[in-house]
């Protein structure tokens, strides 16, 4: 490997990982959107505006498999599961102090500030 | 090398990959991310990268993979490790032409972030939705301390079984 490939290797490493740091302290800004889709296989199944909501709990189901989702003082989690990780349920809630979605990958869920889309859209 | 002492080689391998899959389940991290792992039973891939031909590599990535899903019982997630992996091995693959055996920490991080993208993409599509996204940048910061860590782990690897 000679001195020129080594350099662009590590400065393309560089950019890479700095560029990741600066994207993922956005990922902690506050949102600015209060309404949050509720996608479910693709679709989405509910649409909830955050600052209305009155506190409840509800299941989405899809193929048989369940997320018990809550709404509490204006944030939004899963507070259990029947998926294998519980990834869903240990990100916690949405709303109060971060705006990235909440992902139950084996269930096919995901709950993401409307916005968020369009944020993805346009990179 | 006999064919014999290849497949003997490449079993066990497979076998270290799995031990390691299988040890690190037991580590908890700290955070929950979808998808984020240590990913220390690719020090494996990345030696075999490195060492032992194409098609070895990938047969012991496939069955590590399998294996791997079949043992920690989630088997939905074999779809976004399979995708991750295959794409950071092909990543791997191709940058191993140009970056030596001295710079094999760099070739594992750009693994990982190869391996990052390729499951957020499965993620996407799966969902079908792109704030999956989101999580790409967490999952690259990640990614590339623990694919230096392993990196490290595999250069080790290569350079003492080459003197032997
Ligand atoms: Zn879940």
């Amino acid at each position: 490997m000679n001195r020129k490939s080594r350099i662009l290797a590590v400065a393309a490493m560089a950019v890479i990982f700095l560029t990741a740091v600066i994207l993922a302290v956005h990922f902690y800004v506050k949102p600015k959107s209060d309404r949050v889709n509720i996608i479910s296989g693709g679709q989405i199944v509910r649409t909830i505006d955050l600052s209305t909501a009155e506190d409840c709990q509800f299941d989405i189901i899809y193929e048989g498999r369940r997320n018990t989702v809550e709404i509490k003082n204006h944030t939004i989690c899963v507070i259990s599961a029947d998926c294998p990780d519980l990834i869903c349920v240990k990100t916690g809630a949405m709303g109060a102090d971060s705006s990235g979605p909440v992902v139950c990958l084996p269930n096919r869920l995901v709950i993401e500030f409307e916005e968020a889309s369009a944020d993805g859209k346009s990179g | 090398m006999t064919n014999t002492k290849r497949i003997v080689r490449a079993g066990l391998l497979t076998c270290i990959a799995l031990i390691i899959f299988v040890v690190e389940m037991q580590i908890p991290l700290p955070v929950s991310v979808p998808g984020m792992k240590l990913g220390l039973a690719n020090i494996v891939t990345v030696y075999a990268v490195y060492v032992l031909s194409v098609k070895e590599t990938a047969l012991i990535l496939t069955a590590r993979l399998i294996l791997g899903a079949v043992f920690s019982g989630n088997i939905s997630a074999l779809l976004f490790s399979a995708s991750g992996g295959f794409m950071c091995l092909t990543a791997m693959l191709i940058l191993s032409r140009f970056i030596d055996k001295k710079h094999i920490w760099l070739c594992s991080m750009f693994g990982a972030v190869f391996h990052n993208l390729g499951q957020i993409i499965a993620a996407a599509a799966v969902t079908g939705t792109l704030s999956v996204f989101a999580y790409l940048p967490l999952l690259t910061v990640f990614g590339c301390i623990a694919g230096l860590f392993t990196g490290i782990c595999a250069q080790t690897a290569v350079n003492r079984t080459e003197k032997n």
